[in-house]
């Protein structure tokens, strides 16, 4: 036989491993011996199953064999079996053989053949070592009680088997089973095991756990115990006092839980480094491949370890979370996340809402199917003591310190600062490099930082679209893309010391809480079309509707927001443009029903990622359509085509979007594929994994839906309907309400801070538009806490053209009772569209009562005479602002009514609501 | 009579605290009187002559069954078959529908086509009906009334939160029923499948037709003149296209704007150049300011299109635009109004108009248009053979003519205003046909 290529390698590495030093030839070997346990533990699996036809189980022994071997890639392997061959693939007669009988019972009835295709170094036995030898033995006894067990026949000692190859295999861990066989015995009143405890009772069990505790010690003279628990007589004990099945079965599971318990030690160790957990979770997954065997009890100790150690320790959260992780499924974190020696590994709020919505998706794949695979994108993950690191880096400690704690003003005045502050610091090295690892990761397709934080996404403090998420182009060299990378990431963390958070946390007594900053690094969902990237569609999903468009939607229904493009024009409130709104319980009513409607209402721009200039752009649809046409990937999704006096589906063969009006309607989404069913199986799915009604971010490139963000859908507090009097004189009427109404009364409200439409469009500068939503933000402060109300036009706080709503963020108004938006009809847009938006998110959280007004249709009313002849207390309030008073009018309601109060009654089912005023 | 109008619509929003039946028979004794009728033709005209009510039940998507009222009336049918939209609203009512019913009679008869008037509905909002409910409706509308309405007898239209859509699925209806092709029994169908051409363009070129008429008998060359638009929709904007491939010059246009949420005239002396500004125009006829200002259209405030020194004024944006106050507004140079929105001008400043000699073409003459085209749909449909735009337009153009001709020959001769005079021909063809076939 002619030499194969490989022996001048192969004998080179031998004549390596003889020089080379003790340690290494000690280290060689343990890892020989690895590969031989994993290989036995592989067969033991392979024969547990008892469903396994045997011919299929001495396939996979077959495969399996090879690994347990010094050289896996040329080895063979054949079982003859009653005159039967089952063989490796491609299996070839060879020299270099080791073969073993295999016996049934006594009798011999084939053989198990191990050999190399091609000529290996020379080891104990032939190319064999002596281990490999007796691993292919004990395989063989395995096998033969196997077949003896399969075979119909008296009933099998096949424990017996097991307990040989556990001996064979891990003495320790066989010691370990032995005792807590005896210690089973014992608790079952079998009168030999307390015999046998009591002779060695004075050394408990766990004592023997930990193999090679005692390394660097002499060996230890065995004792009469030791010996006795490396025999066979426990098992033999166990045999007259249970049946094989019962012994096989606790072999079995104390094997596993041994393996198990192992991690969970090193787990719960909080020195334990991230590196050690990684290696610890690989070596658990390759031993226990099938880790659903083992019981629930063993697991959930590991996991509950892992999920505070990485996700959170709340103990809500750790008793959902639990349920639906393995501890396996840690891996995916622990190889993906970007930390420091130090570092914990807590991976903040957002990351782990959407980590464990992939678990939970995982195992229900077969339920989600349809014309979609619904899964999550590829993400990496920032631990969240890295900020505190980077802080302490650059010495911003002391300085941010403090920074939470004092007065809005002053935060807001001193932000734009820090932001560069943060931006000019350096990151620490470890943290650069394991960026680095990310972006070689996701090569050159663009990302998105999203911040994730410890305090985020929990149930009642969202912090919805609080902190900063930027995304990044991710195009040009490794450098160029790398410092923006790290640009992002410092002005997320100093968004931790924006305005609107730390008014947000003030709220709700979080301020003292030691806010971390994790990083969610995702690759952005889309397409790449001329030198802009986005996907066909993006949107956010809610379980419960808490905005109906028609009496006939429960709230049960479910709420989608959808928009072309990227997501953030339906998380955002934006001024001038409209997502489509469908409740997936019901998803053949439309929020707009007429011709006119979908037009009107359907989204006109779109969001983009523009890979040329690496920014974010907003783009009008139509002028993309033009310029792009048919490449918009799927469009057909998206689009209908206006014909005249219709939308019709655009024909596959005939459209022409550079040439035809599009609108976009999402007809062929909801009508002609199996979006909405998925979807809604999705949230259920998600609302049973989590027990909570849940809100989540999706985007779709065409083929897949992904799961961009999975948290707790904010809730207000459930209200009854109030009774509407009816016997309110006319003139005591502020405002009547008649679409869109929730429920909930305001019995004692002492302001109104009215903004005048007209003359808030009559404003001609910037500056003065902006001036007004100041002006609303100090009234926020010295008015009394939720005894007040702002009234005023359009959307407020929208993006977007700042006339088409005041300009406010959260901090500005999260002292108000209510919101109330005045819509004039001329003005074609209807304040309500907004639900779902952050914005709203924060006005549901805080239970500030919203309300649209609609005073130009019949029913909507709203007294405007009052508000502008009432004498105006702007300058007691805001006294910077008195310029305004043209515009922001704060009445006193006490003064008007000589002692009288405002009285808000909301009735959702009746949908009406009234203000009026009660006059003493 | 533009009270009717007026009233009737205002009900159409608003809850019954007065019938608009009762205000559209005042309004027709009022013209009765002039006409000096005779007791059974007023008795015959002031009711519909035939109403159904019927129970429409639909399998809902949640698999219940909901029952919903629907109905039709067919007020007059003496000048030929009846046609009227089917409006679905939620605060329907049959007087409503019988004062509209009426209403189409007058508009019908007003141009000089040969056909009666009718309208029906259906109390629901689609707004909370999947798009199969409402084809559920839509079938059960014509399973009910399918023996009563036809090509022959009643001719339905799309209306109030009805659209082609709905025309084709009550078609199929129709035809299932009756074995066979009839695309006459119902109009506002697509082109292709029943549609006439030039539909679109219907409304806005007829109201230049009539322009030019009114300018012809007023001694002004129509290439001599200037106008000024409100609104820059399909009215609008094909109002603007034939009245500039007359010659005339359109000075200024004033159309809402989505950004700024208020309404803007674009103004350019030397004439606005129509191409143009559709190229800066969305769907929804929204110019962008921005760029207009770049093409030389200077932007004034919405409102000023009204004190154009202009010729003529053409409303064909909104309602109630032309207060009493704005006529005081109004340039001493304009001479013609032409109505091409629905109610344009308060009621209370129609005699100040007449006082300042300004002649003002009456909504319900001026965009019938629109109306004439549907008959021409059916016309076309019934032949089961289409014409060419050219063709549709061409006539559209005779009947608009001939339309204006008859109300101004009558204004001027009786010393009545166009819009008094338009309801007096219509409801006098009415009596007669009633008449002349021997009812009263």
């Amino acid at each position: 036989m002619a030499r194969p290529p490989s022996e001048g390698r192969n004998g080179e590495r031998r004549a390596r491993a003889r020089r080379a030093s003790p340690a290494k030839r000690v280290m060689r070997s343990l890892q020989e011996r690895a590969k031989e346990l994993n290989c036995l533990y592989r067969v033991e699996e392979v024969l547990s199953k008892p469903d396994l036809p045997v011919e299929k189980a001495l396939q996979e022994i077959i495969e399996a064999l090879p690994a347990g071997l010094q050289y896996p890639e040329p080895s063979q392997a054949l079982i003859r079996l009653d005159s039967r061959e089952y063989s490796s693939s491609g299996y070839g007669v060879s020299p270099w053989r080791v073969a073993v009988p295999l016996r049934r019972g006594r009798e011999v009835v084939g053989e198990i053949e191990v050999s190399y295709s091609q000529q290996v170094p020379q080891a104990d036995s032939g190319p064999f070592l002596r281990e490999e030898v007796r691993l292919v033995n004990a395989i063989a006894d395995r096998l033969g009680i196997y077949l003896e067990r399969r075979a119909p026949g008296p009933a099998s000692e096949q424990w017996r088997g097991a307990i040989n190859l556990l001996r064979e295999a891990d003495r320790d861990l066989f010691v370990r089973v032995a005792r807590r066989m005896i210690r089973h015995l014992y608790w079952v009143n079998v009168e030999d095991a307390r015999e046998v405890l009591e002779r060695t009772g004075h050394r408990q069990v766990s004592d023997a756990e930990g193999a090679g505790w005692s390394e660097n010690r002499p060996e230890e003279k065995a004792t009469w115990d030791d010996a006795y628990y490396m025999t066979n007589a426990p098992f033999d004990l166990a045999a007259r006092h249970l049946s094989g099945d019962e012994i096989l079965h606790l072999v079995q599971t104390w094997m596993a839980e041994e393996r198990s318990s192992l991690l969970a030690k090193i787990v719960s160790n909080r020195q334990t480094s991230i590196v050690d957990i990684t290696r610890a979770l690989r070596r658990y997954k390759e031993q226990m491949p099938d880790e659903g065997r083992l019981p629930a009890v063993a697991q959930k100790g590991t996991v509950v370890s892992l999920i505070r150690r990485f996700l959170s320790e709340d103990l809500e959260f750790i008793g959902k979370a639990k349920r639906n992780l393995k501890a396996t499924d840690f891996l995916e974190i622990t190889e993906k996340t970007v930390y420091s020696r130090e570092s914990r590994g807590r991976i903040g709020g957002k990351s782990t809402g959407l980590f464990l919505a992939g678990r939970i998706m995982g195992p229900n794949q077969h339920l989600l199917q349809g014309d979609f695979e619904i899964k999550v994108p590829n993400s990496w993950y920032v631990a969240s003591e890295s900020i505190v690191e980077f802080m302490e880096h650059n010495d911003l400690h002391d300085w941010t310190l403090e920074q939470k704690y004092k007065d809005s003003d002053r935060i807001r005045r001193e932000y734009p600062i820090l932001v560069q502050l943060f931006k000019h610091s350096q990151f620490p090295p470890d943290l650069v490099t394991g960026l680095s690892m990310a972006l070689d990761d996701f090569q050159n397709r663009p990302i998105i930082a999203r911040s994730s934080s410890l305090g985020e996404d929990r149930q009642g403090t969202a912090f919805s679209g609080k902190y900063k998420s930027l995304f990044l182009a991710n195009q040009g060299s490794k450098k160029v893309r790398l410092d923006a990378l790290l640009d992002a990431i410092a002005e997320i963390y100093a968004s931790i010391f924006g305005p609107d958070p730390i008014e947000y946390r003030r709220e709700r007594g979080l301020l003292d809480f030691d806010e971390e900053m994790g990083i969610l690094l995702q690759e952005v969902v889309g397409t790449r079309v001329g030198h802009y990237y986005f996907p066909t569609f993006s949107g956010v999903a809610f379980t419960n509707n808490e905005f109906s468009w028609s009496p006939r939607i429960a709230r049960s229904d479910g709420l989608l927001r959808l928009v072309p493009g990227l997501g953030t024009r339906a998380v955002d409130r934006v001024g001038d443009d409209y997502p489509v709104l469908i409740a997936p319980g019901k998803p053949g009513l439309r929020a707009n029903a007429s011709l006119d409607e979908k037009i009107k209402y359907a989204p006109r721009m779109i969001d983009v990622m523009d890979l040329e200039v690496g920014s974010f752009k907003t783009l009008s649809l139509e002028g993309l359509l033009k310029e792009e046409g048919l490449s918009y990937p799927d469009f057909r999704l998206v689009f209908s085509t206006l014909q005249r006096d219709r939308l019709v589906p655009p024909s596959p063969v005939l459209a022409d979007p550079r040439r035809e009006n599009m609108v976009a309607t999402f007809e062929g989404l909801l009508g002609s594929t199996t979006f909405v069913k998925q979807i809604s199986t999705l949230m259920r799915l998600l609302e049973e994994g989590l027990e909570s009604a849940v809100d989540v971010e999706f985007a779709c490139e065409g083929r897949s839906l992904y799961v961009l963000q999975c948290r707790a859908q904010s809730y207000a507090a459930n209200e009854a309907p109030a009774p509407i009097p009816s016997d309110i004189a006319e003139a005591d009427v502020l405002f009547r309400g008649h679409k869109h109404i929730s429920n909930g009364t305001l019995p004692d409200i002492r302001y109104v801070v009215y903004v005048d439409p007209l003359a808030y469009a009559g404003l001609a500068s910037l500056a003065e538009l902006k001036a007004v939503g100041e002006a609303v933000g100090r009234l926020n402060q010295t008015l009394p806490h939720r005894r007040f109300i702002l009234m005023g036009p359009g959307r407020w706080g929208s993006r977007g053209d700042i006339k088409l709503g005041v300009s406010v963020t959260y901090s500005d108004i999260n002292n108000t009772a209510m919101l109330v938006e005045i819509a004039r009809r001329k003005a074609g847009y209807s304040p309500d569209l907004s639900f779902g938006t952050h914005f709203f998110q924060d006005l549901v959280e805080s239970s500030i009562r919203y309300l649209p007004l609609y005073p130009d249709e019949d029913q909507g009313v709203l007294n405007e005479r009052l508000l502008l002849e009432a004498p105006n207390q702007l300058a007691t309030f805001a006294s910077a602002f008195a310029a305004l008073g043209r515009v922001v009018r704060v009445v006193d309601i006490a003064e008007v009514t000589g002692g009288g109060r405002l009285r808000v009654a909301m009735n959702g089912e009746r949908q009406e609501a009234l203000g009026y005023l009660v006059r003493v | 009579m533009l009270c009717v109008i007026k009233e009737v619509k205002k009900q159409m929003c608003s809850d019954a605290v007065f019938n608009p039946f009762v205000v559209a028979q005042r309004q027709f004794d009022r013209v009765a009187d002039l006409l000096e009728l005779d007791e059974a033709t007023r008795a015959l005209l002031r009711e519909p002559m035939r109403e159904y009510h019927v129970s429409i039940p639909v399998r809902m998507d949640d698999g219940r069954v909901k029952v919903f009222r629907g109905f039709r009336c067919q007020h007059n049918d003496a000048l030929g078959p009846s046609k009227g939209g089917i409006r679905f609203h939620p605060q329907e009512t049959v007087d409503t529908i019988r004062a509209l019913s009426m209403w189409m009679t007058w508009k019908c008869a007003v141009v000089g086509i040969p056909l009666g008037g009718a309208k029906g509905g259906v109390i629901c909002d689609p707004h909370d009906l999947s798009a199969r409910e409402q084809e559920g409706i839509c079938r059960g509308w014509v399973r009910q009334l399918a023996k009563v309405v036809g090509p022959l007898a009643d001719v339905p239209a799309p209306d109030v939160m009805t659209n082609a859509e709905h025309m084709l699925w009550m078609l199929d209806e129709y035809e299932a029923i009756h074995g066979g092709r009839f695309p006459g029994f119902i109009t506002g169908k697509p082109v292709g499948m029943g549609g006439s051409l030039g539909r679109t363009e219907a409304t806005g070129y007829g109201l230049i037709f009539t322009v030019r008429e009114a300018l012809k008998e007023m001694g002004m060359d129509i290439a001599e003149t200037t106008a000024s638009v409100q609104g820059f929709g399909n009215v609008a904007q094909y109002a603007v296209e034939l009245y500039q491939m007359m010659g005339g010059k359109v000075t200024a246009i004033s159309c809402w704007d989505q950004v700024a949420c208020t309404p803007f005239a674009y103004r350019k002396t030397a004439g606005v150049d129509l191409g143009e500004l559709r190229g800066v125009t969305d769907r929804f006829g929204g110019i962008d300011q921005e760029k207009a200002a770049a093409l030389g259209y200077e932007p004034i405030p919405g409102e000023k299109w009204l004190e154009q020194d202009v010729d003529i004024l053409i409303p064909a944006a909104m309602e109630n635009q032309i207060t009493a106050e704005a006529v005081g507004r109004i340039s001493g140079r304009v001479k013609l109004i032409a109505e091409g929105a629905n109610g344009p001008t308060a009621p209370e400043a129609d005699p100040l108009l007449v006082e300042r000699g300004i002649v003002n073409i009456p909504d319900f003459l001026a965009n019938a248009g629109g109306v004439t085209c549907s008959y021409f749909e059916q016309v076309q449909s019934n032949m089961n053979f289409y014409w060419p735009r050219d063709e549709v337009l061409g006539r559209l153009d005779t009947k608009m003519t001939d339309a204006f001709l008859a109300v101004s020959e009558l204004a001027r001769r009786r010393n009545l205003s166009l819009r008094d005079a338009a309801y007096v021909i219509a409801v006098d063809r009415v009596a007669k046909a009633s008449k002349d076939r021997g009812w009263v």
